[in-house]
């Protein structure tokens, strides 16, 4: 049986390990020479955009659930040591809610996405 | 009879993993690094929930709303301020997250036990996690200004 | 850092110097920053100042200090803002001619009894919690103790680092997790922990490792490093948790095994080669090798007649 202790850390860990990867693709792709535009906000434009979201949709889900455990275990264990065991329950229950809020927004984001209107 | 004695609770509390001289000790910049990686955590935390939101636009609201997003993103605005400071937080717990996890989840750059010899420093403090200390501060700087340089050029 | 400064301990100090002392009346409760001013000499520390100030100035400071030369690490406080040890600490290290001002605190994280007065016992509990002792599985063999465990010297530096503790709790009061949360063991407890679980005599590693698997061990650590910084006999007990939580971790994903236990090795008392001198026989008489076989019979009333 794992003890609490490791649990969560190994979770932050392993989450960790992932990011470094996940969060180094996230960023290179925003880099406007290896795009072959000129400007940061041409890589935000929405023809590439969209075809990020449907060609690696699956590898942004796996990122934004990453960083939204990292992120939100990570909260949890700075609360839980800041408020010396006082409100348990009550953080490890908003952190969960919160976590499913924006999961849920993240899957829509890539699930629910429609194609950009033609432009010129 | 004896008077009723208190005791003085003297524990800081949360401000010192937020101020990292609340002692000032010397030669501890792994201290600061500390802070620094919570502070950004805490940041990173709450901005990321803003990013999902954000970028969800397309999907949530329509192209329209997120074409008049990235019209913003030119020169120095909001929207690239706001992804310089993301950037400058993110570079940060990234690159110590890394020095972190060698030091923390493998076991490494610590150093070795040793006899102890003047000037009696601490193994861990001279080891190579120190020198990966100055590296993470050095490539933030790198990193973070390459960022303002690509979202301010345009 | 804590380390040893010869210029700084041969140093004059200022002739001078104001030593602002934190008060605090446990009847009242209130507390406040007191002035005192000595004059110092060459090589005097704060704790001969702070006595000082206790015998020529102000009585009532309340201070705990027992040998004066930094083994038995009753002084511990916290001097112009870093936990020290007050007796290792010369007055030339901490004030300069340009400020010459001493700030005394007790220690944070402990509980304040009267001035700097501080309570261990949460400290000393935990220092219990890790079991600090080594445990053998067959406890008959142990006592007998005509023997002793086989350790290569490597297996001996490994672990000697750790056995320097003084237990001055200069780590648990430098550090910011125990500031927040009460229920973390601390660098003290947790590096005792590493130093019995490396230690090849010790049998108990992982009753060791189930025991620290909690929100107590280990992982609150946030490797900020300063128990190392502060530590008076450098024990290193930030690298201590971190070698703890990794064989920790590496347990639980079934990579972690002690490398080695030490065996009995049973030690032959050799019989003393030369015979003790004349003057060095305490009783005439009497073999000090055959003491446990044979009872020295004490001639008292020779002796005092």
């Amino acid at each position: 049986m794992m003890g609490s202790g490791s649990k969560k850390l190994l979770l932050q860990y392993i989450t960790a390990i992932l990011l470094i990867f996940l969060l180094t693709w996230h960023l290179v792709i925003r880099v406007p020479a290896l795009r072959g535009v000129s400007t940061f906000a041409e890589t935000l434009a929405s023809d590439k955009v969209y075809h990020e979201i449907t060609a690696y949709g699956a590898l942004l889900l796996l990122f934004a659930y990453t960083v939204l455990l990292h992120a939100f275990n990570g909260l949890r264990n700075i609360l839980l040591e800041w408020t010396d065991g006082k409100y348990n329950a009550l953080i490890t229950g908003t952190i969960i809610v919160l976590f499913f809020i924006f999961a849920g927004l993240a899957t829509y984001t890539v699930v629910g996405i429609t194609p950009p209107p033609a432009s010129g | 009879m004896a008077e009723k004695l208190k005791e003085k609770e003297n524990r800081p509390g949360w401000i010192a993993s937020i101020n990292p001289w609340v002692l000032k000790i010397k030669n501890n910049p792994e201290r600061v690094a500390f802070v620094l990686h919570r502070i950004t955590g805490l940041l990173m935390a709450l901005i990321i929930m803003a990013h999902i939101y954000v970028t969800g636009t397309p999907a949530r609201v329509g192209w329209d709303a997120w074409a008049e997003e990235i019209a913003k993103a030119h020169g120095i605005t909001a929207v690239t301020l706001y992804f310089f400071f993301f950037a400058g937080i993110a570079w940060y717990h990234g690159l110590n997250g890394i020095r972190l996890l060698l030091v923390e989840f493998f076991g490494v750059c610590i150093g070795k036990p040793e006899k102890p010899k003047p000037p009696y420093l601490a193994p861990s403090l001279k080891a190579c996690q120190r020198k990966l200390l100055y590296l993470v501060f050095i490539l933030w700087a790198i990193l973070w200004a390459a960022t303002g340089y690509i979202l301010f050029a345009s | 850092m804590m380390s040893f400064d010869p210029k700084a301990a041969t140093r004059t100090p200022p002739k001078v110097v104001t030593f602002r002392i934190k008060r605090y009346d446990p009847t009242t409760g209130k507390e406040w920053w007191q002035d005192y001013k000595v004059e110092t000499y060459r090589g005097m520390t704060v704790l001969d100042a702070l006595l000082k100030i206790k015998e020529e100035i102000d009585h009532t400071i309340v201070l705990r200090y027992s040998c004066r030369m930094g083994v038995c690490g009753s002084c511990g406080m916290i001097i112009n803002g870093m936990p020290r040890l007050a007796c290792q600490t010369q007055i030339a290290e901490v004030a300069t001619e340009a400020n010459p001002i001493v700030t005394v605190e007790p220690l944070k994280n402990h509980p304040v009894i009267r001035d700097l007065l501080t309570d261990f016992t949460t400290f000393f509990e935990k220092h219990k919690k890790v079991k600090p002792y080594t445990i053998r599985k067959d406890i008959e063999e142990r006592e007998k103790g005509d023997f002793e465990y086989e350790m290569t010297p490597e297996e001996h530096y490994n672990i000697y680092e750790y056995t320097l503790c003084i237990s001055c709790g200069l780590c648990y009061s430098a550090c910011p997790v125990v500031a927040s949360t009460d229920r973390f063991l601390g660098p003290q407890a947790l590096a005792y922990m590493w130093r019995y679980v490396a230690d090849p005599r010790d049998e108990a590693w992982k009753e060791r490792l189930e025991l620290i698997d909690t929100d107590e061990g280990p992982f609150s650590c946030h490797y900020a490093a300063s128990c190392s910084a502060v530590c008076p006999k450098m024990v290193d007990p930030a690298a201590a948790i971190q070698r703890l939580r990794s064989a920790l971790l590496k347990y639980r994903l079934g990579m972690y095994k002690k490398e080695r236990i030490a065996q009995k090795k049973v030690v032959e008392v050799k019989p003393n080669p030369k015979p003790l001198p004349p003057e060095a026989q305490p009783v005439p008489g009497a073999d000090p090798w055959k003491k446990n076989e044979e009872p020295v019979n004490i001639p008292v009333d020779e002796l005092i007649a």
